[in-house]
């Protein structure tokens, strides 16, 4: 193929992209109302996702030290828990800190520990894992620490979060296929009907000799040039969409004083989003033609 | 250039649209084939464009074995005839000009060829004029002035004629039939499926009739009919 009939080819489908006018027009809007519907639910799970990894730093381990140990000793056991690859950060929680929490716990009713000191309470560690995923295996690790007596942390909440990025990773993966698949489907029926409206073109290139090569590829151009399209479209939509929901959420969200939960702002994955409706609609432009004419080139 | 020799064509409905049929047409020739409605011809057409294949026989245009012909060859064997069909088969978004220059464009020929031969088949044609213009804008005898000029503008060496005067009337049909003698005359096989008696008469060609499938006569310089009274 020379760069002349590439060029031909090209002129051939965005001539013929505009001389349908109203069929690429349709199909511009079932590819942008695809991407559009794609764009939300990547959008809610990119901002599940980010908010996750917040929320998922806030669970702590707790280390307790034989109750017997001084906080000499204690602190060459944080030593070695900060060794641990998993750890993050540790913090030791001394007999009289720890203490003042307890008291402030039982606040009103100091009747209780109105015998009691420090002494009777052990030495803790708070930790942070940079990843909370690891909170089973670590605690095996920690369990083998001489000194070590005890470790805590909340095993439900990690659990719930470990199932929920789990589902949310699962379901986004398969949204993402369903959608594909939903939008080439669409396309395909789409650019049918273009190519059956066209079958008698189709018929009469093949008999004055066109090769499959010259009839499909600027049929694959026009799919092209319409999933192009389409996906500028959705993506200015998108974008514009959640600007206003994001800048209004976040601006509400921090008046009621939560801090850590915030969406995702627009100029972060407005590449990674153009980007990636451009790959999906130019895709299924391109696969919804090449399934399309496949049919009409077979005799 | 064209040989069918023991040629048999049953559609996959079980229709026998021809059987046994047999005949060569030289190098140059102009050859009408008649015969009544479902009598075959259309479908003889359409084994020597290779766009049915034989049941039985031998098909060869062209010096190539249809028969055999892989399916990507067909495009290129395509480009060594010129088809015209009743309908005229033109592309309804391209001009008259672009109509033409497509058929060269599918070849892959040079720009500079294309704007010289183009207003040549336009000219041959008559239709020089309408360049421009869009194929809904033109007569039915336009139009196929149109689809004549895109047969011959790559040069074919056979130009295969499926009843290409069925929409004219007849002053129209003469003029088409004149212009596939003139390019008869400069050297291209021609071969007409057509039932107009008129033309048939009048041009004293070859003529090979079928009725049912087979041919019942093979004639040079002949008539539509032998039998005078019965049309
Ligand atoms: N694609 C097809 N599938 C099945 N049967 C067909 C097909 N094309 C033609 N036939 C049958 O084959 C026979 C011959 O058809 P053909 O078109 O060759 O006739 P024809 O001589 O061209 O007729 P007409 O003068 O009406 O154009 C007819 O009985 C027709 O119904
Ligand atoms: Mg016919």
């Amino acid at each position: 193929m020379t760069l002349r009939t590439i060029r031909f080819m090209i002129k051939e489908g965005a001539v013929n992209t505009y001389k349908n006018k109203l069929m690429s027009l349709a199909s511009i809007c079932i590819v942008s109302a695809s991407l559009v519907i794609f764009g939300i639910f990547f959008l809610i799970s990119l901002n599940i996702s980010a908010n996750m990894k917040i929320f998922g730093e806030q669970p702590e381990v707790v280390v307790f030290c034989e109750p017997d140990m001084d906080e000499a000793q204690a602190s060459l056991v944080g030593e070695k828990i900060s060794d641990l690859d998993e750890v993050s950060s540790v913090r030791m929680v001394t007999r009289k800190e720890y203490f003042e929490t307890v008291k402030e716990m039982f606040e009103g009713n100091t009747g209780l520990l109105e015998n009691l000191d420090e002494t009777f309470l052990p030495v803790k560690f708070n930790l942070m894992l940079g990843d909370y995923e690891k909170c089973d295996d670590i605690e095996e690790s920690l369990k083998n620490i001489d000194g070590v007596w005890d470790v805590q942390y909340p095993k439900k909440v990690v659990e719930f979060i470990r199932s929920i990025s789990y589902w949310l990773r699962f379901l986004s993966i398969l949204l993402i296929i369903v959608l594909l698949l939903i939008a080439t489907f669409i396309m395909e029926n789409t650019i049918k009907l273009t190519v059956h409206a066209r079958e008698k073109e189709i018929s009469i290139m093949q008999y004055i000799g066109a090769t499959d090569g010259y009839i499909r590829w600027p049929f694959i151009v026009e799919g092209v040039i319409i999933g192009f399209a389409g996906a500028i479209i959705a993506y200015a939509f998108v974008a514009y969409g959640y600007t206003i929901i994001a800048d209004s959420f976040n601006n509400d969200i921090l008046q009621i004083g939560i801090e850590f939960i915030r969406l995702i702002d627009i100029r972060d994955i407005s590449f990674l989003l153009v980007l990636l409706f451009i790959m999906m609609g130019t895709l299924v432009g391109a696969m919804g033609s090449w399934m399309s004419i496949r049919k009409y080139l077979k005799v | 250039m064209v040989e069918f020799s023991g040629v048999t064509k049953k559609y996959d409905n079980g229709t026998l649209a021809l059987s046994d049929v047999s005949f060569t047409i030289n190098d140059g020739e102009f050859v009408f084939i008649v015969g009544p409605s479902g009598s075959g011809k259309s479908t003889i057409i359409k084994l020597m464009l290779r766009e049915e294949v034989a049941t039985s026989g031998k098909v060869c245009v062209d010096d190539q074995d249809l028969m055999s012909m892989e399916k990507e060859k067909i495009p290129y064997f395509r480009r060594r005839l010129g088809v015209v069909f009743q309908d005229f088969r033109l592309l309804p978004k391209k001009t008259v000009y672009e109509n033409v220059a497509f058929a060269m464009e599918i070849t892959e020929a040079l720009p500079k060829e294309i704007r010289r031969r183009v207003p040549m088949a336009l000219g041959l044609v008559g239709l020089s004029r309408k360049a421009p213009v869009y194929p809904n804008q033109l007569s039915g005898g336009e139009q196929q002035r149109v689809s004549l000029a895109r047969a011959i503008v790559n040069d074919p060496v056979l130009l295969l004629a499926d009843e290409p005067t069925g929409n004219l009337d007849p002053e129209i049909s003469w003029e088409i039939m004149q212009l596939l003698e003139s390019i008869n005359n400069r050297g291209t096989t021609v071969v007409v499926a057509t039932h107009d008696k008129n033309i048939v008469d009048r041009m004293q060609k070859r003529v090979i009739e079928i009725n049912k499938g087979k041919i019942i006569r093979d004639q040079q310089k002949g008539l539509y009919s032998n039998d005078t009274k019965n049309d």
